[in-house]
């Protein structure tokens, strides 16, 4: 079953169209790769569909709802939550509250955001530094966090942008067993990432944008041996070896 | 709850904070039993006047990251809201005291829908223009305000003890009410403002309405110091508004503790009573608290309570509690 929809979407800065007439379906419980070379309209997007970004033409529909236009709050408390590649949290309390924040800002009741907070900071192995200021934390453990404070209530949909860069491999595990395990409960995901290995273990479809359109969309494997996703990311003597390499 | 408690957490952090605040208040309370000189109970009341201004700008640029360099002009709105009700209308002050949190708090949400869509020096900038331009206004509105002559003001109470009471009163309900505010959801939602906008909207955060709202409250606060004092000073005049009473709240927070609930009345007291101590050599006080805020903006980024605070932290750490 669809659960969001992207029809011809575009946004333009300028002279470059950054997203040029993009299509694509997300279905519900299903985790999607969004893979590309750099500049190829990612993120411009993703900051479309979370409200970042105002389109200048095109749809989005969620649940067969309209959403385009709606800004980032309204569209957070219809459960499309955002990580973003720059990372984002709270840097002056601490990583607990940073937690409790979004759980309250959900319609979270006190007890029940922190009982909340705690059990995702156990679970993505930060309840040893929960009490630490935010902005005291490695830049691992800051995705780790700002990765939690999209789940304190669970979202219908979760963009992830970039969340593996440039993070330790051991948390790489925990975020990537965190999806998984979410993903098999029923959980939505768009994954952007860089990293073809993960995108090939986590994402049964990916779709892959070059110069702002979709270049190619189906099962992973199928995208990333496609002759056009090998040459947008390589060049055109490149082979599908090179792009795994 | 959390595992256990920890002094880092928001709920203990403003614990101790208000503590520390009733601590402080307590003692102020005690002062008038060992100070008879009515020079210094007024240089009291004057610093409790200006620690309800730092309290009320601390909630907005401490806690929600709000840059406003209109404190002052809303005291002098306040003053303005009792002082024009009782010389135009002779309205008593039950309800000339109401209109100095009423008015301000209207112009505060005119302002803030119009002026919080911006952010840093823009906002700085923007509130500042307004202070100027109003107190510009009234300065030259003679007709109306009698410029720089000031308004009379109606007295609340005549005896210094009496005025000394009613300040620390007031103070302390606005300590109380800010520390009740900050425990509620918005506390945290003005923080995660304050340290991230695009990071608090991406997590549910309406931004611009908790902006609105610790704005609105922010004046409200302010216009009720300059109401009273204007009670206390019998007198409302377009100098409640110079930018450089602004400057002197700023100085306030930024050494006594910026974002915490302490900060502005350590602050407040101390620069105060300090800046009448060098009253006798002029003009170089001002230069003490600018090289003070200098460096304690630079080093001390929360203040002298930051200071004592982090003092108390490791002393706990060595004891082995946490």
């Amino acid at each position: 079953m669809t659960l969001m929809t992207i029809q011809s979407l575009e946004k333009r800065f300028g002279g470059l169209r950054a997203v040029d007439g993009a299509s694509m379906d997300v279905h519900e419980g299903e985790l999607l790769g969004l893979i590309g070379p750099n500049g190829s309209g990612k993120t411009t997007l993703l900051n479309m569909l979370s409200g970042h970004l105002k389109a200048d033409g095109g749809a989005i529909q969620l649940d067969g709802q309209e959403i385009l236009g709606l800004g980032p709050t309204r569209l957070t408390r219809l459960g499309i939550l955002r990580m973003f590649q720059m990372t984002r949290v709270f840097n002056r309390v601490s990583a607990f509250d940073n937690l409790v924040v979004c759980g309250l800002a959900l319609g979270m009741k006190e007890p029940q955001a922190y009982a909340r907070a705690t059990e995702l900071l156990e679970e993505l192995a930060l309840a040893h530094v929960m009490y630490l200021d935010a902005g005291q934390l490695s830049g691992g453990q800051r995705k780790l966090l700002e990765f939690g404070a999209c789940f304190m209530v669970p979202p219908r949909i979760a963009l992830l942008d970039e969340p593996f860069a440039a993070v330790h491999p051991v948390m790489k595990e925990i975020m990537s067993d965190f999806i998984r395990r979410r993903n098999s409960a029923g959980q939505t995901f768009v994954l952007v990432s860089h990293d073809m290995p993960v995108i090939v273990d986590l994402c049964p479809r990916s779709v892959c944008m070059n110069a702002g359109k979709v270049l190619a969309e189906g099962k992973t494997q199928d995208v990333l041996q496609s002759t056009a996703v090998i040459e947008a990311y390589l060049g055109e003597d490149a082979t599908q070896e090179d792009l795994h390499a | 709850m959390p595992a256990r408690p920890h002094p880092n957490l928001h709920t203990s952090k403003l614990r101790s904070e208000f503590l520390l605040s009733l601590a402080i208040l307590g003692a102020l309370a005690m002062v008038p039993l060992l100070v008879q000189s009515n020079y210094w109970l007024g240089v009291l009341i004057v610093s409790m006047y200006f620690a309800m201004m730092a309290c009320g700008w601390n909630l907005l640029a401490g806690y929600a990251g709000q840059f406003s360099l209109a404190p002052a002009a809303f005291a002098m709105l306040g003053g303005y809201s009792t002082g024009l009700l009782a010389y135009h209308l002779d309205a008593p002050l039950w309800i000339g005291l109401p209109m100095s949190i009423i008015m301000p708090g209207l112009v505060g949400l005119v302002l803030g829908r119009i002026v919080l869509r911006l952010s840093g020096a823009y906002l700085a900038l923007t509130t500042l223009s307004f202070a100027e331009i109003i107190r510009l206004v009234i300065y030259n509105s003679i007709d109306f305000t009698r410029g720089d002559q000031g308004l009379n003001v109606p007295a609340l109470y005549d005896g210094r003890i009496g005025n000394y009471y009613i300040f620390l009163g007031v103070l302390t309900l606005i300590v109380g009410l800010i520390y009740w505010l900050l425990r509620l959801p918005l506390g945290r939602f003005l923080q995660a403002i304050r340290d991230d906008e695009i990071g608090a909207a991406s997590r549910g955060i309406d931004v611009l309405r908790y902006k609105t709202i610790a704005f609105i409250i922010s004046c409200a606060i302010c216009g009720f110091a300059g109401g009273l004092y204007g009670t206390f000073a019998r007198l409302v005049s377009p100098e409640l508004g110079l930018i450089a009473q602004t400057g002197l709240v700023i100085a306030m927070v930024v050494i006594g503790g910026m974002g915490t609930l302490a900060g502005p009345l350590i602050g407040a007291m101390l620069v105060y009573t300090a800046s009448e101590f060098l009253r006798d050599v002029g003009g170089i006080q001002m230069i003490v608290f600018a090289a003070l805020v200098i460096i304690f903006a630079r080093f001390f980024r929360e203040g002298l309570w930051g200071l004592l605070r982090r003092v108390a932290v490791r002393r706990a750490a060595s004891k082995g509690t946490p």
